[in-house]
């Protein structure tokens, strides 16, 4: 007797392969047959009218945190996300000695939004080395996590402060080597480092201070185990981006690894960059190496009020720390006469201002309901103001709880993105699951892939897109018994409805520890998602099933 | 397959300055012409980041201009 069989579904089975009729029996976690299936199961899903695949994988994530808490990683799992890779840009929770916990806490909520009390109020940190967080995570998975291991911790771990100011030594790097090789026996599924983060104090992370020859040291512990790289690059530029593939390249070509890269924006603004960035990976590719670019879905849309800090601003140094001030002490200082006056120059100076008026005012507790909808350039005309006035003084009428929206900012022209989404040499990733959480939502990058570039534009098939987020990814990544249905595969499966399938509207939520505020959407067309032979979410509710693990 | 050509970059070694980087990616240039040079091939360290001019290890440092 089987455990499940789903009965009646067109099975796409993430090969790429033509959707056929058929039935998918599962056992023990694992799929057991594919096709017309006889025999009985303790549990039947009817999938009459639907399609049934591979869980979806996610492979650029910041759940590191959340899954302490939550391990469905909500709303990932009820997108279809079975496999999440947290740990990426650098970033991890281990190895981390206790008394470097407020440095990386620190950089957490710098650069994912993370609200201080996700780190005092919802777990007990338990561990210091990559294992013991393996073991602090895990009994409480509902979804599959393959964790990077951050380079800014490692460096950390073996330099301390100094990991901020300078190159390591040869004993150091020979310390983070050992360092790597033991967090990847315990689980970890490759390195992660990034070239453009900074720290809340503004410093660049620890990744950041290390010369090229310490990176290769660590490559050269990823190919012992054919272990992956992942990078975050200079994005905005495009030749910084593909200096860094180059570099890739090589690492890729010496140790016999696969590398990554995200994200990759297109931009109205140089529409020649993405289409050169791929096209240097595509040189690359046939030189051998492999330097995959993660691509999402989504355009680029971002919210913000004054009452939380906003990478919005991460250009405009003046508003960037007065809205990092204090509550009490930022209202001061939007009172100052000088300090406002420096805003202002600022946003002119940068060519803001007139930026900010296609900024909607979407709401916010005090937003005057006469602004609601409107954009800001309309309000600010109203009132006689410029834009980056009305911001300031309409935020400040309102006790700063008014959320304005900056909509499509970017990756927005749908006719470019999807003929490269659908390149063999394009990744699907960088959804930044779990990060940005007070900024926009990054939930829903699969349901987006269905119903604008599989339905709407044609630019994929249905088995092409379920393919680039199943078992592209899983080959990619290393993930060996992931991303088909094929017999003595995990049985990670989602049931979904190919009309409906889609993402739901950004909306804000209060759900984050200490009623932390971030933004999510929810899922359609989702039926039945199960994670490794459990079901982990069907017609809406999420179970009590906690079949996951760190999966690598 | 033979890689297109796209701008040459260095990274700085440990401890280097923009003056040494430019005498070593820039030979035979006046001292200053070549770190200013440099500087303005490298905005994205030396006017964007904060405080401009910090290098980093890993930074890449181009040594000619954009290409064409």
């Amino acid at each position: 007797m089987y455990d499940v069989i789903i009965t009646n579904g067109t099975i796409v089975d993430g090969t790429g392969a033509r959707g056929f009729k058929g039935d998918v029996a599962i056992k023990n976690g694992r799929i057991a047959a594919v096709g017309k299936v006889d025999g009985t199961a303790k549990r039947t899903i009817d999938a009459a009218g639907r399609i049934v695949a591979p869980g979806f994988i996610d492979p650029h994530t910041h759940f590191d945190v959340q899954i302490l808490w939550d391990g469905a990683a909500r709303p990932a799992l009820e997108h279809g996300v079975t496999t999440i890779v947290p740990g990426n840009c650098s970033l991890s929770l281990a190895p981390l000695k206790a008394s470097d916990r407020k440095a990386v806490v620190g950089m957490f909520q710098q650069i994912e939004e993370m609200p201080p009390e996700a780190f005092t109020q919802a777990f007990t940190w338990t561990w210091e080395d990559f294992a013991g967080y393996r073991k602090a995570i895990e009994p409480g998975l509902s979804l599959n996590v393959a964790p990077l291991v951050g380079h800014s911790l490692i460096r950390l771990w073996v330099m301390g402060e100094a990991s901020q100011q300078r190159a390591a030594t040869p004993d150091e790097i020979a310390q983070m080597q050992d360092l790597l090789r033991e967090s990847l026996k315990a689980g970890g599924v490759g390195l992660s480092t990034s070239y453009i983060d900074v720290d809340e104090n503004g410093r660049p992370v620890p990744s950041r201070f290390a010369q090229f020859d310490e990176l290769d040291a660590l490559c050269e512990v990823l190919g012992e185990f054919g272990r992956i790289l992942q990078v975050v690059p200079e994005f905005y530029d495009a030749d910084l981006t593909i200096a860094r593939i180059d570099q890739l390249a090589e690492l890729s070509l010496k140790h016999n690894i696969p590398t990554t890269f995200s994200p990759v924006f297109d931009s109205p603004a140089t529409p020649k960059n993405s289409p050169r960035i791929v096209a240097r990976v595509e040189e690359q590719f046939a030189r051998g190496a492999r330097v995959w670019p993660q691509m999402q879905t989504r355009p680029v849309d971002i919210s913000f009020s004054f009452l939380r800090p906003s990478l919005y601003f991460a250009r405009l140094p003046t508003w960037w720390r007065t809205l990092r001030q204090p509550l009490e002490q930022r209202n001061a200082s939007l009172r100052d006469k000088e300090v406002v006056a420096k805003m202002l120059a600022e946003a002119d100076t940068n060519m803001m201002t007139q930026g900010m008026g296609i900024l909607v005012i979407r709401g916010g507790d005090n937003a005057p309901a006469g602004y609601v909808g409107r954009t800001l350039a309309e309000v600010a005309k109203e009132r006689g103001e410029t834009n980056s006035q009305a911001l300031i003084n309409v935020s400040l009428e309102n006790d700063l709880d008014v959320a304005f929206l900056a909509e499509n900012v970017g990756h927005a022209d749908t006719s470019r993105i999807g003929p490269m989404l659908a390149k063999p040499s394009v990744h699907i990733g960088a959804s930044d699951g779990g990060a940005h959480i007070t900024s926009f939502s990054t939930y829903g990058d699969t349901g987006f892939l269905f119903s604008e570039f599989v339905r709407k534009s044609g630019d994929l098939t249905l088995e092409q897109a379920v393919k680039k987020i199943t078992s592209d990814t899983a080959e990619i990544w290393g993930l060996a018994d992931r991303g088909r249905l094929a017999p003595e595969m995990a049985a990670d499966v989602v049931v979904f409805d190919a009309a409906t399938i889609g993402r739901g509207a950004e909306r804000a939520v209060f759900d984050m520890p200490g009623d932390g505020m971030r933004y999510v959407r929810s899922a359609t067309g989702i039926d039945t998602v199960l994670v490794n032979g459990e079901v982990a979410y069907a017609a809406g509710d999420y179970t009590a099933a906690k079949a996951g693990v760190v999966c690598v | 397959m033979t890689l297109s050509k796209q701008r040459s970059f260095v990274t700085p070694g440990p401890g280097e300055t923009v003056e040494q980087i430019a005498a070593r990616a820039l030979p035979g240039r006046p001292t200053q012409k070549a770190v200013d040079d440099i500087k303005s091939w490298n905005l994205h360290i030396f006017a964007m980041r904060r405080p401009p001019g910090l290098l980093t290890g890993s930074d890449v440092v181009f040594v000619e201009p954009p290409l064409g």
